[in-house]
């Protein structure tokens, strides 16, 4: 291991002082803390650090910034990490991936010399037949390409945290322009936020040494030292939040950004955003353009300069623009060895540029191409072509250096299309959308002594179109952009090679987007599809222009007309445990929940609340209210008080029967259905007063039922007002042949059967605290049901379990519930019922008042009236073995006629009962019907008889005690 | 869809914190044809444009109201409080023709 560190620079972030160690595939590797993975791998002269998808081949830093595959490992069993962005930690495990046995030596490599039996697509066309291989195929070729596994056993970091910001202007990139953008806006009296992804802001500027320019507050200083500067305004200005190390992955409607910090999503809603990720260098085509040593050039300067990092001892630089010049000067000042510099260009460019680069031994091509890099794997040569003659240069390390081009993605994401410039040679931002603006170098590669002032007037425009200072719409085209000097078309051949890649993480090369072309997927959207140029892990970040303008060349038309495909979050890649954040699942007790816990029942989920299922046997439970009392705690249901002189007329519109005509202190059972006719909800009406009713709803449907009558109220100008009660009163239902002994105990209110008869309702005190009593009878014995200020939930529960005492009362829950209401064939709307369930098929045509003017559901209820019935819901007793599961079918003749949608056995009755829905006309007493066991079963099936009474207390008597 | 929807109560908010309540319509008269009742169950006009719907607040003020958004970029161009708008019951013939 060869160390190949260069001398300190104050921009670097490695602390040479605190060194700590990790291993890569099971060898130690030292580092300094502040080092990534990549930098601490290249400072040892590791340059494989990933196999490449398809063919394996080795791949080592490209982009040294996390936007490309090719430095991909795996971290401490964590897949798909980035090694160039990942900082080191003491004791970490880095392992290669889609390799065996090892990265640096790879038996699958093999399949880099298959390429001409794995072509594009050929998963189209090979590995099909026989059929019966076809599994095989799938399960081995799943097992060769790839990239990270995932450990399905490891548990997910359940510290995410989510943060939500408002802010009136939003920046999103810290570069010079995004600085200045930023600093403008929050000058202008705009709360702003400033997202970036580095550790420190400065963008392009941070790792250069050639004065900055624009400015005055950054003219003259040196790059890093702008930056610095940059940094130090952003910080000191208590109006500009910063998010470093943040990813801004999606720009989407209503100026939503997500942004991705850490194990931290934060949602910034802004006013205004403006857009300033700048422009990065793309690959360049040719023979073995992928190859560990060829890296682009800011990659090599950011290693330099951040991490103190040598890519390499002999660099060649190509390049097609003045940019690359730059860069070569700017690579040699950080203490790499320059020896050539390769230039398609036929013209030197202006002598201040040459003199940067101007060191011995530096050899200068013009109008040269790259025909191929030597070497097998790593980088040892170059060969080029100039004036078709052939030359190879030794190295060790190819610089790409080409024009930077514009990263649109975002902007793309949320409606500013590209646009290609042709006199740019570029995609540029398009048209743009209300409020969103883009600045600084994602224009457009622009002079660098403008793009500053580019962010400086954005930066003032979105402040003041946020404050709504200027009613100017910031979406008007920013054209005339001045162009930096000695700006010339890319020339843009397309090499021969057998091996150009084009997308460096599907492995796709110029000759299968040639080959994808020809058999016919000619247009960019198909070509992508078939080809997957750009539909992996960097999402097009290296290959989305370079593959629109190779299938410009191919297809022979120019790059305007060949487009590029649709850009969609995320810009990178964000973790579902991320998007997730923290793990929340709340839930709903009741006032009386600690009682119950005490008695230690089995609970269960209805909706968000927590009930008690069962405290110690159904049998029992049952028992103690058929024979003795029982209580069960139902302040779960939905109420709705309703106060208002309209408040009846209200009712009598929302259910098919009336209610204007309930006397005050009596109670009536409500079922309500919708215009199409479907039941929607059951539950009861109290009326308390000329203008007060109490309404009851079932559990679950509360929500659903206040917005049904609210919005039948809104702009009705009806007199009424709904209020939703649930959460203010507890409930509890006392039932069974000694509950009035109970209630008697209980109160001074006259309970007696001529006072309180069936289905009345009265107002008074219960053990000392206010109580609205209504006589129902759901479970089928004599019953009061109680709501109570829910502050004195608890305190009713003991007083009447203290009540009852002597008598055998005994807590039931909701198993017990089940049964007993089944015993009387008292539907349950969502179980007996479903989605076309009407009320006259469900039993409850007596309801339906058709003789009402009007109300929802009479049309829908009329037809199927005048249409008869064609399946009826009926109890039924199970005269076969076993109990029916619920949900199984009601069968004849092998086929499902109907089914059954609660079935249980009553050890009141011994036997099993349920309720389904027959047939009419087998919706007869004492037909009989087969009903299927249940899954698991193998379609056995079991005998029964429709019972169209119920089966318990049929006349009702003990109801009405 | 994170667009920002204007409560007439509580100011602009993120879509989510609403519950869509179906395109404004007008309740057909009782007696009505079935067809025309199925239309009105079943059919939405689902225009590529302008469109006027209820929404309720359900993270919020709890109240309803309609607002008007362009369904191809979810702008919303305004919205009222349903004390200004029409009730769900009341049947309007001019409104069918929409």
């Amino acid at each position: 291991m060869t160390d190949r560190r260069l001398p300190h620079h104050p921009v670097e972030e490695v602390s040479r002082d605190r060194e700590v160690s990790f291993t890569f595939d099971g060898r130690r590797y030292v580092a300094f803390e502040g080092d990534t993975v990549g930098s601490a791998l290249a400072a040892a002269g590791a340059k494989v650090m990933s196999r490449s998808f398809k063919y394996h081949r080795p791949r080592g830093l490209v982009c040294c910034s996390g936007r490309c595959p090719n430095c991909m490992v795996d971290v401490d069993g964590t897949p798909n990490v980035r090694a160039c962005i990942e900082p080191v930690r003491d004791g970490m495990a880095v392992r290669g991936q889609n390799a065996w046995p090892s990265v640096r030596r790879d038996f699958l490599s093999v399949f880099d010399h298959l390429d001409r039996v794995l072509p594009v697509g050929f998963y189209y066309k090979t590995f099909i037949r026989p059929r019966f291989l076809w599994p095989v195929y799938e399960h081995v070729l799943r097992h060769l390409a790839g990239l990270g596994k995932v450990d399905i056993g490891s548990k997910p970091d359940l510290h995410q945290r989510k943060r939500h910001v408002h802010c009136d202007v939003a920046v999103i990139g810290g570069g010079p322009a995004g600085c200045l953008a930023a600093i403008e806006a929050a000058a202008a009296g705009a709360k702003v936020v400033l997202i970036d992804d580095q550790s420190e802001l400065g963008g392009h500027l941070r790792i250069r040494t050639a004065p900055a320019t624009g400015d005055a507050r950054i003219a003259g200083l040196p790059g890093f030292e702008a930056a610095a500067k940059l940094t130090a305004l952003v910080r000191s200005d208590r109006n500009i939040e910063h998010f470093a190390r943040a990813t801004a992955f999606g720009l989407y409607e209503g100026k939503l950004i997500g942004v991705s910090q850490g194990n931290a999503m934060i949602r910034v809603r802004a006013l205004q955003v403006i857009v300033a990720t700048g422009a990065e260098e793309r690959p360049v085509l040719f023979q073995d353009n992928d190859r560990p040593g060829v890296m682009l050039g800011s990659a090599i300067l950011r290693l330099a300069r951040l991490y103190g990092v040598k890519a390499g001892d002999r660099a060649v630089v190509v390049t097609d623009d003045d940019h690359g010049w730059r860069l070569a000067a700017e690579i040699i000042g950080a203490g790499i060895n320059v020896v050539a510099v390769v230039d398609s260009r036929n013209s030197m460019p202006s002598a201040d540029l040459v003199q940067g680069v101007d060191t011995p031994g530096a050899v200068t091509y013009l109008g040269a191409h790259v025909i191929k890099a030597i070497g097998r794997s790593a980088v040892s040569g170059i060969q080029i072509s100039t004036n078709a003659v052939k030359r190879s240069i030794k190295c060790d390390l190819i610089a790409i250096t080409c024009r930077p081009e514009p990263v649109i993605s975002l902007l793309a994401q949320e409606g500013v299309s590209p646009k290609f410039d042709p006199a740019l040679d570029q995609f540029v931002p398009g048209v743009r959308t209300v409020g969103i603006q883009a600045a600084g170098h994602v224009e457009g590669v622009i002079d660098e002594s403008i793009v500053v002032n580019r962010g400086v007037a954005a930066g003032r425009a979105a402040a003041d179109a946020a404050l709504g200072r200027t009613t100017v719409h910031l979406a008007a085209h920013q054209s005339g952009l001045r162009q930096p000097a000695g700006q010339q078309p890319i020339q843009f051949d397309l090499p021969p090679a057998r091996k150009a890649f084009v997308c460096m993480c599907e492995d796709v090369t110029v000759k299968d987007i040639k080959q994808a072309i020809r058999e016919g997927f000619d247009n960019i959207e198909t070509l992508k599809r078939y080809s997957t140029v750009t539909m992996g892990p960097c999402q097009g970040k290296m290959c989305h222009s370079l593959s629109a303008r190779v299938h410009a060349a191919v297809a022979g038309q120019s790059v305007s007309i060949t487009g590029l495909t649709t850009a969609r979050p995320p810009f990178q890649p964000v973790t579902l445990a991320a998007l997730a954040g923290p793990h929340m699942a709340p839930f709903r007790q009741t006032a009386i929940h600690e009682r119950h816990a005490k008695l230690g029942p089995k609970w269960m989920d209805m909706g968000e609340w927590k009930r008690p299922l069962l405290y110690t046997s159904v049998e029992q439970e049952c028992k103690a209210v058929r024979d003795a009392v029982g209580i069960i705690d139902v302040s779960t249901l939905g109420k709705l008080e309703l106060r208002g002189a309209g408040a009846g007329a209200f009712l009598d519109w929302l259910h098919p029967n009336r209610f204007s005509d309930l006397r005050a202190g009596r109670v009536r059972y409500r079922a309500m259905c919708d215009d199409a006719g479907i039941v929607l909800d059951d539950g009861t009406v109290a009326r308390l007063g000329p203008d007060r009713f109490l309404l009851t709803t079932a559990t679950g449907t509360i929500e659903a039922v206040e917005q049904w009558f609210t919005w039948w109220l809104a702009g009705s100008g009806r007199d009424v007002q709904v209020t939703n009660v649930t959460s203010e009163y507890a409930a509890v239902n006392l039932t069974g042949p000694l509950s009035r002994e109970v209630m008697t105990r209980l109160t001074r209110l006259d309970v007696s059967a001529k006072a309180m008869p069936y289905l009345s309702a009265l107002e008074g005190e219960v053990a000392g605290v206010p109580a609205i009593i209504l006589r129902l009878g759901f479970v089928g014995e004599l019953g009061y049901e109680m709501h109570v200020p829910a502050d004195y939930g608890a305190y009713l529960w003991d007083a009447i379990i203290e009540a009852g005492h002597d008598l055998g009362i005994e807590p039931f829950g909701i198993e017990a519930q089940r049964v007993l209401r089944l015993e009387k064939q008292h539907l349950i709307v969502g179980q007996d019922t479903d989605a076309l369930s009407n009320p006259i098929e469900s039993g409850l045509a007596w309801l339906v008042k058709a003789d009402k003017p009007d109300f929802i559901g009479r049309d829908a209820t009329a037809i199927v009236a005048a249409r008869g019935m064609l399946n009826a819901l009926v109890g039924f007793e199970v005269t076969g073995e076993g109990v029916p599961a619920e949900g199984s079918a009601i069968v004849r003749d092998g086929h499902a006629v109907g089914r059954v949608t609660s079935c249980k056995w009553s050890p009141t009755l011994k036997k099993a009962i349920g309720m389904g829905w027959v047939p009419a006309q087998d919706a007869v007493e004492d037909h009989g019907i087969a009903i299927r066991l249940g899954v698991g079963t193998h379609g056995k099936t079991t005998s029964g008889k429709v019972r169209t009474k119920p089966f318990y207390d049929p006349e009702g008597a003990r109801l009405r005690m | 869809m994170s667009f920002l929807l204007p409560c007439p109560l509580c100011g602009p908010r993120d879509a989510y914190e609403f519950r869509y309540g179906g395109e404004v319509k007008s309740r057909p008269e009782p007696g009505s044809d079935p067809d025309v009742w199925a239309g009105y169950l079943y059919l939405k006009t689902n225009a590529a444009g302008i469109e006027r719907a209820w929404w309720f607040h359900s993270q919020g003020c709890r109240r309803w109201f309609q607002a008007e958004r362009d369904t191809r970029d979810n702008r919303v161009t305004g919205s009222s409080p349903s004390s200004k708008g029409v009730a769900p019951d009341v049947h309007r013939p001019e409104a069918q023709r929409d």
